[in-house]
């Protein structure tokens, strides 16, 4: 009998329209980078991720780089991807990239041509989420490289030595996994955020409230935080002082591995539970 | 003679004066501001922070409390410049909160309802306008900064054993005139931010960044070109110098981060004509047709 | 497959809000138009049909399909709404494209239906490589209704269609309309413009309040409202002569000439008695009639009847 129904379901599962499902996601997620990415409005998210860029361009140009400001640039570069990327660009490129794709067009009155086109909710749903994590990963990712390269650049052969032979290379791909993460985790959060709330914005700040209160609560609800899972994958320890400490996050040790399930686990979680959340979405534009 | 000359009357009526036509529009403005229930919400948070420093002094000023806790050390329960300079800053924060809540809330619908060609047909200046709307937001950004501030140093002048208001006067006029700096710069942001950006929800958002991402941005300037001028992007902390001097204790400031007064001036005068400019971009009366 | 539209004691409630109350319906293939005040629950009952909203209890069916099923159902329908909003930079000829894409269909494919579409709406190519936000209203409103038949559906739902449009694109749509609807496939329009919507309709679905007042052919309906005398209008060479013969046999309440003075309206309560009476007349010869045409069983007059001034604003 349960063999029966597994088979069922099994074949219900296979006789989907998955082939139709995929070339829906795929042109979505085209028209949402379309949008996401050649934009005026998305002006100021590329400010959010090459603004350090820009800095480190000038820093190339007018300082100088001797053996002792080496240590010195690769904490600087950690704390540029621990306290600023995680916490400033990515955080709130991602509030904006994510909160529009369902409230935005909420906002905007224009959801309703999403939801009155031949695409299953959650397809459309995912497609959006993949579309705002494609752009926020590009950009992100790309500034994150390009600010690693530059820093290291000035150092000449002690540099190329640093990430070819040194650890460099190791910290590059540990950066770009952190940055990645993030723009998952928070892009999950936000989309969800922006669907339960008419303003996500309240809820978005008193979320980067609890990420930075995080280290004082019970370890069961420190994995309710997405920087939390980050820092675990943080190559080089930063040491913040002052206004930033607040931001810093200090968590139970946890292995790498287990960051990274920890924190795709929970963006799981919360994208299912978006799904359930579109399925019931209505169009009640005048309440906006 | 025509119909018009037999019926129709011009009103010749007292009117107010023009200067006290802004408070028809605060008056409306504060309606809608306390019309969320947001806002209560957030204003009773606002007004956590100095309840909590109320019985603070009571602590520090009551001998029979003190021995109860165990008779600390005077250093612990100091109620001197410092102590009021953080309250002064965890109000500011608040305020800010409550100002990105209201600001929003006070301009981004008639822009979006494209009622500034009405609003402005009235014997309303822009000027009068934006004054309005600051009108409101100073009345509420006034109750959870320097009003509550001013009554824990007057209960502190009360309670002190000691004569000590008048010894520290500097006190409260540096909380009175910091609240003040600080109500006029986010009242002129939130402004300006929400008539950019038009929509309530994304200017809440926007109007946070734009403190917190210049103060990250300043602080990779700091970090990556070895200076303190980058410090001049934080305008929380550019504010905090300010205070710092305004309450006396200067002594305090870490020396590589000591700002000099006339930078600090020049940055909050030079935010203060940006998001003025702003707002004379935007409050027009012409009509936003949205595709 | 099942061809009809069906409400099954629907309900809707935003909130403490009454948007439809217990409406049950069936929609056969024709032109159906919703008539109502507003914030009678016109939009909310198109809303409700393609899914955009829920029901707080009932069912809704449309050609056995359900919204749930989206991409059978959106494949079936098409529904412009009264929104007057696009997504934000975009052009005319990428709005079409992009929603034809998500069908599944190839780009060929979509660009010759695009074209198609355009072409039915009488919207020019040159505009339509524009963006939309700079189209004037009528034009939206073209593009809108070229997206919604686009996809050729079988059910097609237009909320307030002749919105914004000058007489000559409202003369145009109304032409589409009458055609779409000859091919078969579901119309369902709501519209103020009871005149023009008139003349095309099969079918009218009176709604007021939330409530379902009538449904039915304009006709029947009108013979439904039997408390409301009818009116009928008879071209004749002596109306007063008319007018006298009927009051004496009973079977007027009201007579009002017409003003060129070649007819009168006549008022009765059993139209059927008055059509035999009438003939009666006819026959004698003392009276030439010319022509007889019911005056108030159009949209407009059920309207006032059912709804009048109850109703609010038109």
């Amino acid at each position: 009998m349960m063999q029966q129904a597994g088979a069922g379901r099994r074949r219900d599962f296979m006789q989907q329209p998955w082939a139709l499902w995929r070339l829906q996601a795929k042109r979505l997620t085209q028209i949402e980078l379309r949008r996401n990415l050649f934009s005026w409005r998305a002006t100021w998210i590329y400010f959010l991720a090459f603004i350090p860029t820009l800095i480190i361009f000038i820093h190339i140009l007018f300082n100088e780089h001797d053996a002792s400001s080496f240590n010195d640039d690769t904490q600087v570069l950690a704390g540029i991807i621990q306290l600023y990327y995680i916490r400033l660009g990515v955080f709130f490129g991602c509030l904006g990239i994510f909160s529009r794709l369902i409230r935005g067009e909420m906002i905007e009155r224009s959801l309703h041509f999403y939801l009155l086109s031949p695409v299953r909710r959650e397809v459309l749903l995912l497609s959006k989420f993949a579309a705002g994590s494609a752009a926020a990963v590009l950009l992100f990712v790309t500034a994150t490289i390009v600010d690693f390269a530059l820093m290291y650049l000035p150092f000449g052969a002690a540099g190329r030595d640093y990430v070819f032979n040194g650890p460099g290379l190791g910290q590059l791909e540990a950066y770009v996994l952190i940055i990645v993460l993030a723009c998952l985790g928070y892009g999950a959060v936000f989309l969800l955020l922006s669907m339960v709330f008419k303003n996500p914005t309240p809820g978005a700040l008193l979320f980067l409230g609890w990420e930075a209160i995080n280290p004082v609560l019970p370890s069961i609800l420190q994995r309710l935080s997405v920087a939390s899972y980050l820092r675990h994958l943080m190559p080089v320890d930063v040491g913040a002082k002052g206004f930033i400490a607040l931001l810093t996050v200090e968590t139970e040790p946890v292995s790498g591995l287990a960051a990274t399930l920890g924190l795709l686990l929970l963006i799981t979680a919360v994208l299912l539970y978006s799904c359930y959340r579109i399925r019931t979405l209505e169009i009640r534009y005048t309440t906006e | 003679m025509s119909i018009h000359k037999h019926d129709y009357r011009a009103y010749t009526g007292r009117v107010t004066p023009v200067w006290t036509r802004i408070f028809v529009l605060g008056r409306y403005s504060l309606a809608e501001a306390w019309s969320s229930k947001f806002t209560t919400v957030l204003f009773v948070v606002c007004l956590i922070p100095p309840i909590g420093a109320l019985f603070t002094i009571y602590l520090a000023n009551n001998p029979a409390a003190r021995l109860l806790m165990g008779n600390v050390g005077p250093r612990v329960l100091a109620i001197d410049g410092a102590f009021f300079l953080n309250v002064l800053t965890i109000q500011s924060w608040l305020a800010m909160a409550l100002a990105s809540w209201i600001a929003p809330r006070l301009i981004t619908l008639d822009l979006v309802d494209n009622a500034l060609p009405i609003l402005l047909s009235h014997p309303i200046s822009r000027f009068g306008y934006v004054l309005g709307k600051c009108v409101a937001l100073f009345a509420t950004l006034s109750i959870v900064t320097w009003v509550p501030c001013l009554l824990l140093f007057a209960y502190q002048g009360y309670a002190s054993p000691v004569p000590w208001a008048a010894a520290n006067l500097r006190i409260a006029v540096g909380m009175f005139a910091g609240s003040l700096v600080w109500i006029g710069l986010i009242s002129l942001l939130g402004l300006a931010l929400s008539s950019w950006v038009k929509w309530r929800v994304v200017a809440t958002g926007i109007i946070f960044a734009a403190i917190l991402v210049p103060a990250g941005v300043g602080a990779i300037v700091s970090e990556v070109l070895r200076t303190k001028w980058g410090l001049l992007l934080n305008l929380p902390l550019v504010a905090f110098s300010l205070w710092q001097r305004l309450l006396g204790l200067h002594d305090h400031v870490d020396e590589l981060k000591k700002l000099p007064v006339g930078a600090i001036l020049a940055v909050l005068a030079l935010a203060c004509c940006l998001f003025v400019v702003m707002l004379n971009k935007r409050i027009r009366a012409r009509e936003v047709v949205r595709g | 497959m099942n061809d009809q539209i069906i409400f099954e004691d629907v309900s809707k409630f935003y909130g403490e809000v009454l948007g439809v109350n217990r409406v049950s319906l069936t929609i056969p293939p024709g032109i159906t138009t919703l008539v109502g005040p507003n914030g009678s629950g016109k939009t909310t009952l198109m809303n409700l049909l393609t899914g955009l909203v829920q029901p707080s209890s009932g069912s809704i069916s449309v050609m056995g399909l359900s919204s749930r099923d989206a991409n059978k159902f959106f494949a079936t329908v098409g529904y412009c709404t009264q929104f007057d909003f696009f997504p934000r930079g975009i052009t005319g000829w990428q709005f079409l494209l992009d929603s034809l894409m998500l069908h599944g269909m190839s780009k060929l494919a979509a660009i010759q239906l695009a074209e198609e579409s355009l072409q039915r709406v009488q919207l020019d190519k040159t505009a339509a490589w524009r963006k939309i936000d700079g189209y004037s209203k009528g034009m939206r409103q073209k593009i809108r209704l070229a997206q919604a038949i686009a996809h050729r559906p079988r059910v097609l739902v237009l909320d307030e269609p002749l919105n914004g449009l000058d007489p000559m694109a409202r003369a145009e749509s109304m032409a589409l309309f009458e055609e779409l609807g000859r091919q078969g496939i579901h119309l369902i329009i709501s519209s103020h413009i009871l005149d023009e919507v008139d003349r095309i309709s099969d079918r009218v679905v009176l709604i007021t309040g939330g409530y379902l007042i009538a449904e039915g052919n304009i006709h029947q309906v009108r013979q439904e409202v039997r408390e409301k005398p009818m009116q009928v209008l008879v071209r004749c060479d002596r109306p007063e002569a008319l007018a006298s013969k009927m009051f004496a046999m009973n079977h007027c309440v009201e007579a009002r000439l017409h003003p060129d003075g070649r007819g009168i309206f006549l008022r009765t309560g059993d139209v059927d008695q008055f059509y035999s009476i009438l003939n009666d007349i006819a026959t004698e010869g003392t009276v030439k009639i010319e022509a007889v045409a019911p005056a108030d069983d159009d949209a407009h007059a059920i309207y006032q009847y059912l709804i009048g001034s109850e109703g609010g604003t038109l």
